[in-house]
């Protein structure tokens, strides 16, 4: 069964570089600029991850946090942050406080954050269903959050 | 009686002058009496032989002689005939006992002499200065005839005087270099008083036993101490500041010469926090260290208001994690497509591309950044040769449109051109001017919608030059109005519009009013467009 994500950043370009990898590995990715957009995606279709950068216009990653975790039909979602901040958050803290599954910092490898998602779902689907370019990826895809802006 | 060796007064003379003691030695008179006459006192009354004591003695002498001669005569007359003696015997005893009166009144006589000199020799010693004692002692000599026999004793008396007279000069030297000291110090004293007193900075010194010796007003008015009689109380009960205390008792025991620092923190009575500077330093009585308690004085502490280092500090940390920050942002770009480029299909020409073209944009983006840093920086340092000269400014400004003109083509905005027809001349840098109006314009064309519009403008006003740049971009509401300046800051919703480092606007500011002693002003409504104005002196301004 096709795993759902989340991907929140509000820099195009690390989105979309996120974006691809996950969608080679064969998860069905949705992408949002901002925390607010992001939890109207949650809203609308319940994800099994979010990946998150913390500093985002409108809600930044610990408000985003804050409302997965307040509400009970998103409380057990589990949440990568990706965030540049990393010397001023102990990891440790972070994800007691926040509730996060993990804390990446960047610059983050493409490589790494599959190995992560991968080790919290549990693995992807097989490598022939994956799409192989961006235009091909599911929607909303980071063109249709350029246009959107 | 004045007894001297050799010349012992016959005990039986006293019977013809009982006074004689007393005259001699009139009460054991004070040496004061005795001085010459010193400025401002009564002449002393002189010693000297009184008339009757004279009278007493001839007759003393004349009545010895007599008796000596009438004792012969009898013994001559009446004793000797009856004695048996021969005749010539008893003539010869007369004139002998005769003789012996004589000699026994001129004996009397030499004896008067001698206490005359005496006397004479006292008397001038007693009527010259007293602080003079060498020539005193001198000039009383003189008063003896070489024969005297005083004459040694008061050679002996007069070296001694000379001794003393050299010992009690070097004595009143002392006194008086020692008075001058006193002076100087007593001076210098009250000046030291005088600058500790009207210093800012918190002084305070304690004494080998930790207590205080010396608290200044400004140290009074930062721990809010009204007791007057803190002076002399143990510095850990005299100042309510813990860290301030231990600092000067660590500092005495140490006895350093090196100072101790520290920062302190102090929050008074109002809840009012403040940092201090502490440099605590040992007081020792010579430049050894004063590990040792004898020569250990103690130890003083000054305090230095660092508020403004601290906020400086403060603000370089931020500074830097700024820095930090934004320049993660492009770098995590060209990270994580060097990696998707490695691992997509080599056959993917189209995605391989796609990649290289993001890795080449994120590059040029941290180019720009590390650029507007370094020149910010340096021209905040002072570092950038500021060559300024008459421009004309309608001949910069369209320039600066012609540059911009392909960006703002891009999105299909209007660059318009209201550029005063008069002459307006600046005294500027050509390159930094440049670089604001470029700033500006590109600011403008990157936050107004497609097909919108960005409109240049110059003019004179006031005796200064003007040039403004209006949009009908997405406008900048109250807060970002005010922040829109700071380093790095760009307005979160915007940022999707467009790429930037936030140092562009800061820059402009900078260059404006630091090098260019202008102003830079923004009116703008969220929604309703910005219009960002430049304002310089003009050259004729300058010149007057």
């Amino acid at each position: 069964m096709t795993k759902h994500i989340v991907l929140c950043d509000d820099e195009i370009a690390i989105l979309r570089a996120a974006e691809y990898k996950l969608t080679a590995a064969g998860f069905d990715v949705r992408c949002a600029g901002n925390g607010e957009d992001a939890w109207r995606e949650i809203e609308r279709r319940l994800p099994d991850l979010v990946v998150t950068d913390l500093q985002m216009p409108q809600l930044d990653g610990f408000g985003l946090c804050r409302r997965i975790r307040e509400n009970p039909l998103t409380r057990h979602l589990p949440v990568i942050m990706l965030t540049a901040k990393g010397c001023e958050l102990s990891a440790a803290e972070s994800t007691e406080k926040y509730g996060l599954a993990k804390l990446m910092i960047k610059p983050f490898s493409p490589r790494e954050l599959l190995r992560t998602v991968e080790q919290i779902l549990n693995g992807p689907l097989p490598a022939s269903d994956a799409p192989t370019r961006l235009k091909d990826c599911g929607s909303p895809t980071v063109a249709q959050l350029t246009t959107d802006n | 009686m004045l007894v001297l060796r050799g010349v012992a007064q016959p005990g039986w003379l006293r019977f013809f002058s009982p006074d004689r003691t007393q005259r001699w030695h009139p009460a054991r008179p004070d040496p004061l009496e005795l001085s010459s006459p010193m400025p401002g006192s009564s002449p002393a009354r002189p010693l000297s032989l009184q008339p009757a004591d004279i009278r007493s003695k001839l007759l003393g002498g004349l009545a010895a002689a007599l008796s000596f001669a009438c004792l012969g005569l009898w013994l001559a007359v009446m004793v000797l005939p009856v004695s048996g003696l021969p005749a010539a015997t008893a003539w010869a005893i007369g004139p002998g006992m005769a003789l012996a009166g004589v000699c026994a009144w001129r004996w009397n006589r030499c004896l008067i002499q001698n206490q005359r000199q005496a006397i004479r020799f006292f008397d001038e010693l007693s009527r010259r200065d007293p602080h003079d004692a060498g020539v005193t002692a001198d000039a009383a000599r003189a008063t003896l005839p070489s024969g005297s026999p005083w004459y040694p004793i008061a050679n002996r008396f007069a070296e001694r005087c000379r001794l003393l007279a050299e010992r009690g000069q070097d004595v009143e030297q002392s006194r008086a270099a020692l008075e001058i000291r006193l002076r100087r110090n007593a001076v210098r004293q009250r000046q030291t008083d005088a600058i500790l007193a009207n210093l800012g900075e918190p002084v305070i010194a304690i004494n080998s036993f930790d207590e205080v010796v010396l608290i200044n007003d400004a140290a009074r008015r930062l721990f809010e101490i009204s007791e007057e009689s803190i002076v002399g109380q143990p510095i850990v009960r005299a100042i309510p500041c813990e860290k301030v205390a231990a600092l000067l008792i660590d500092a005495r025991r140490r006895g350093a010469p090196a100072q101790r620092t520290a920062e302190v923190e102090w929050i008074d009575s109002t809840g009012v926090s403040k940092w201090f500077g502490a440099m605590a330093r040992s007081l020792s009585a010579d430049d050894r260290p004063a590990a040792d308690e004898q020569r250990s004085l103690g130890a003083f502490v000054a305090l230095r208001d660092i508020a403004e280092i601290k906020t400086g500090q403060k603000r370089y940390a931020e500074f830097v994690s700024a820095v930090s920050h934004e320049m993660k942002s492009p770098l995590t770009g060209i990270k994580a497509y060097v990696e998707l480029l490695a691992d997509c299909d080599p056959s993917d020409s189209a995605a391989r591309e796609e990649f290289l073209g993001v890795i080449d944009s994120q590059a040029n983006r941290l180019q720009r950044l590390i650029d507007n840093l370094l020149n910010i920086a340096r021209i905040e340092a002072g570092v950038v040769e500021v060559s300024k000269q008459s421009i004309s400014l309608h001949e910069l400004l369209g320039e600066a449109l012609e540059i911009v003109r392909p960006s703002a083509d891009a999105k299909r905005i209007r660059l318009l051109s209201e550029l005063s027809p008069m002459y307006l001349s600046v005294l500027a840098d050509r390159d930094m001017l440049m670089q604001v109006a470029i700033n500006l314009l590109s600011n403008a064309i990157k936050y107004t919608p497609e097909q919108g519009s960005v409109t240049l403008r110059s003019r004179m006003a006031d005796e200064e030059v003007e040039f403004e740049i209006a949009d009908t971009g997405v406008g900048l509401s109250a807060e970002d109005r005010v922040k829109v300046f700071e380093k790095f800051y760009r307005v979160k919703k915007d940022r999707g519009m467009a790429q930037g480092t936030g140092l562009g606007l800061p820059l402009a500011k900078h260059i404006v009013e630091d090098v260019h002693g202008g102003r830079i002003t923004v009116e703008s409504v969220a929604g309703g467009g910005s219009v960002f104005r430049v304002s310089l002196p003009a050259v004729a301004q300058l010149v007057s």
